[in-house]
């Protein structure tokens, strides 16, 4: 660990001034239902995407899509 | 207990279902990132966006990395961006405009004592210097996970943490100096 990373009273003191309540569990349910739509979307999709492809290897599934964060 | 990339690889190869539990691991987490940033109500709004972007995006994923907290905060500044981006556009703003978040966010902070004398100092800072701090201060990052998520090399990280933490010791000095005096 390099002097920068050592605990410092700056950086605990930014931890006390960012501390936030917890989430509402209701909108935790909620943001993973919406989740859920999207993976339950994928795998009955993917059922047909595998009928298309069958025979023809599934070329995509080794395929990366890369979403990088970015500066 | 299996790793976040071991969960995300296999959401990625068959099971798109084993990503949720990376969700479930990390979500208070993510919210908390980005209430800090523009406050609980859009964080509230924005949580499922940025679930949804991770899930379009996992087979990005580094499976080298076993912890994707880094990963999901950079999704998560990303859809902060965004939100930003289209409030100033709402409001009638140019694009050029320089609006600093920073701004709104000083607003919600506790401003007592020391803290009081850090805000100015903070809101003083380079953006990306005060982009690492806080991402070390506040998600309790290490320089290089703070450098994943913000996309540059790890040595620009630390330097910038170091620079900012630098500019802050003497504004915490004062401001403990002022409180012994008092």
């Amino acid at each position: 660990m390099t002097p920068a990373e050592h605990p410092a009273p700056e950086l605990d003191l930014l931890a006390a001034i960012g501390q936030v309540d917890p989430p509402d569990p209701i909108v935790l349910d909620a943001a993973r239902e919406t989740l859920w739509s999207a993976v339950a979307e994928e795998m009955l999709g993917g059922t047909v995407a595998e009928a298309r492809t069958r025979g023809t290897g599934n070329r995509q599934a080794g395929e990366r899509h890369r979403e990088h964060p970015g500066p | 207990m299996d790793t976040d990339s071991v969960l995300i690889e296999r959401s990625v190869y068959g099971r798109p279902d084993a990503f949720t539990e990376v969700v479930r691991r990390h979500e208070v987490a993510v919210h908390g990132f980005l209430a800090r940033r523009a406050g609980r109500q859009v964080a509230d709004d924005l949580l499922a966006e940025v679930w949804l972007r991770a899930f379009a995006g996992r087979g990005g994923y580094d499976p080298g990395r076993p912890d994707a907290r880094p990963w999901l905060y950079g999704i998560a500044r990303n859809v902060l961006r965004l939100h930003w981006r289209a409030d100033r556009d709402d409001a009638h703003h140019a694009v050029t405009d320089s609006h600093d978040p920073w701004d709104d966010v000083v607003d919600r902070l506790d401003s007592t004592a020391q803290a009081g004398a850090l805000l100015p100092a903070l809101r003083a800072l380079p953006p990306d210097e005060r982009d690492v701090l806080l991402l070390v201060a506040w998600e309790q990052l290490t320089p290089a996970e703070a450098a994943e998520v913000l996309g540059i090399p790890q040595g620009t990280a630390r330097s910038r943490l170091h620079r900012a933490r630098a500019a802050l010791r003497p504004v915490l000095a004062r401001a403990s100096h002022a409180e012994e005096d008092a």
